[in-house]
């Protein structure tokens, strides 16, 4: 072996041994660290979001979509860090301080970046109304075209119980060309039936079949799911009140409902419970004519 | 370079003086020798090697980006797509274009084709074409690139692919005005100083906008005639930047497209002039 091949070789080993124990050793450092609680500590942003598009230079795209990111990590985030099944739109107790920040920039940079005051729309009413209102406000001014913005301000004020107002803002919505004839609908069914079940159902498919987003198209879900399921136990309680009739006291156990669930195709598991939108059985209250959901197996929201 | 020298003499040596082409086809046969090698001389120095990074990078936006983007894939394909192609270019831009004129020197190859009847002007805008025509097989490759990306993601055509072009042809448009602004200042200062310049010229000709509100926002009218002229005198980048438009599928007005290349046009004229004028008075003799 040459000298020259020699030196080859051993600086060759000297860079691959050398990585080997760099990624070692920051391992190691990254034990050390002490750890730090999420939820506590929140970094500021380091631009406004006016400066932030001073600075772009030409890559305000670019950099909208890097806070667009930055803010479904950031929620991501608290939600894998937090407990239990938090829904979206209820991410009140995670200390979702830097969401507003993170959102008013990318859509600063980016005005017409509609999904992240769609994303505002649904997740900032629980954490701050009035950042939500203004954000999809600001949406609708930099974008006066875009329908499916009334549609998410329309859902804010329907969230707060001012129906009147959420009517208005949808017969707005109604009016801008290539707006779906729902939106017409929306408006008479908020005035008419603003707080009721089918009102929340509407809104939620539409909210399912127009958003692009993951996490909306999931909340939405959830909701759906949890609309069926109040309808499926007020069906079931309608079912026991008439049992009750026949035999003079509430089913002990399903066995003893499961005939009328067969003839009227409602799906059953093994034991002959019937199954939640989840799939998950219902649980039974013996002898007092009530249902409720299964806590521990069940997909669908408990509230 | 010697290429180039090989090319000029071959002209001269093949036919006598007064039929050779040098002559015959005149001063843009001589530009479009010095563009050709210029062209290749880039490619000799890895320039287009960037494409590979660009396509990597693409590649793996394509794949991962879906993940975490909430279903704005092709948008954001679109954004890092463009944005890559700009700022590559501009580096590009930059970095070779500042050397064009350096190289020369330093190698004292621009002894030998100041010998031959090359003019000062020719010599520059030779170069100049040479570089912008790396910077168009650079766009063009980029924008097929992202067109394909978007293919890709979208499982077939994208009405996308049809509005980025023009976007593609603003940044082309950017790219070279900055290369001519490279150039000038390349032609009487080190690599390194107009490096910094011509950065600082892409930072500001990004900034035109504000300096205009500047200039009606002062009091004093001193200042305000300032920073007026300081809007006029340096290049409207702003207006090139039709990236994130492009990914919202909205398409630049023919008219603006046309004023904006116009501009361009004419800007570059200048500033080609400008260095000409002081490449001139340096001494190659």
């Amino acid at each position: 072996m040459n000298n020259e091949r020699l030196k080859s070789i051993t600086l060759g080993l000297v860079v691959l041994v050398g990585m080997a124990s760099a990624a070692l050793l920051v391992r190691w450092a990254d034990t050390l660290h002490p750890p730090v609680d999420p939820n506590a500590i929140d970094e500021r942003l380091y631009v406004n979001d006016k400066t932030a598009r001073r600075m772009s230079l030409g890559f305000n795209g670019l950099a909208a979509d890097w806070y667009w990111m930055r803010s479904l990590q950031y929620v991501g985030k608290k939600l894998l860090n937090s407990t239990g099944d938090i829904s979206l739109d209820d991410l009140s107790g995670l200390n979702m301080n830097l969401l507003v920040p993170l959102l008013d920039t990318a859509t600063t940079l980016d005005p017409e970046f509609i999904e992240p005051y769609q994303y505002a729309a649904v997740v900032l009413p629980a954490i701050d109304v009035q950042h939500a209102i203004r954000l999809t406000e600001k949406g609708i001014s930099a974008n006066p075209e875009a329908w499916r913005l009334y549609h998410h301000l329309g859902y804010i004020y329907w969230r707060q119980g001012e129906f009147q107002k959420a009517s208005e803002i949808y017969g707005q919505g109604a009016q801008i060309a290539g707006a779906p004839f729902w939106m017409e609908g929306m408006k008479a069914k908020l005035l008419s039936e603003g707080g009721s079940r089918s009102t929340a159902r509407e809104i939620y498919t539409r909210m399912y079949e127009q958003s692009n987003e993951e996490q909306t198209r999931e909340m939405a879900r959830k909701h759906l799911m949890h609309l069926d399921s109040l309808d499926q136990r007020d069906a079931l309680r309608k079912l026991f009140a008439t049992y009750k009739a026949r035999s003079g006291k509430c089913p002990d156990s399903w066995r003893e409902l499961e005939p009328v669930f067969r003839s009227v195709r409602i799906p059953m598991n093994q034991a002959g419970a019937p199954l939640d939108p989840s799939g998950a059985p219902y649980i039974l209250q013996a002898g007092a004519c009530e249902v409720e959901l299964d806590p521990k197996q069940t997909k669908v929201p408990l509230k | 370079m010697e290429e180039q020298l090989r090319t000029l003499d071959a002209a001269q040596a093949t036919t006598p003086y007064a039929e050779s082409k040098v002559v015959r086809y005149g001063s843009l046969w001589r530009i479009s020798a010095i563009a050709r090698n210029a062209f290749r001389e880039a490619l000799r120095d890895r320039v287009l090697y960037n494409l590979v990074l660009f396509v990597l990078l693409l590649t793996a936006a394509a794949i991962f980006i879906g993940e975490l983007s909430g279903g704005q894939e092709r948008k954001i394909i679109v954004d890092l797509g463009l944005s890559a192609m700009l700022l590559f270019g501009v580096f590009i831009a930059i970095f070779v274009g500042v050397g064009l004129v350096y190289k020369e020197i330093e190698r004292r190859t621009i002894y030998a084709i100041f010998s031959k009847p090359v003019g000062r002007g020719e010599f520059l805008v030779g170069k100049y074409l040479g570089l912008c025509f790396t910077l168009l097989v650079n766009v063009v490759v980029m924008g097929v690139g992202v067109s394909l990306a978007l293919m890709y993601v979208s499982r077939g055509w994208d009405p996308l692919i049809t509005t980025i072009w023009p976007a593609v042809l603003m940044i082309y448009m950017q790219l070279m005005l900055l290369t001519a602004v490279a150039l000038l200042f390349s032609s009487f200062s080190s690599p390194a100083l107009s490096a910094l310049l011509t950065f600082m010229i892409f930072i500001v000709g990004h900034f035109s906008a504000d300096l205009k509100v500047l200039a009606v926002s002062l009091g004093s009218a001193s200042a305000r005639w300032f920073f007026t002229a300081l809007y006029y005198l340096l290049p409207n980048l702003a207006n090139y930047s039709f990236i994130t438009p492009a990914a919202h599928g909205r398409t630049p007005a023919a008219g603006f497209v046309f004023a904006n290349a116009l501009y361009a046009v004419v800007y570059i004229a200048v500033i080609l002039a400008a260095a000409t004028l002081i490449f001139s008075r340096r001494n190659f003799k």
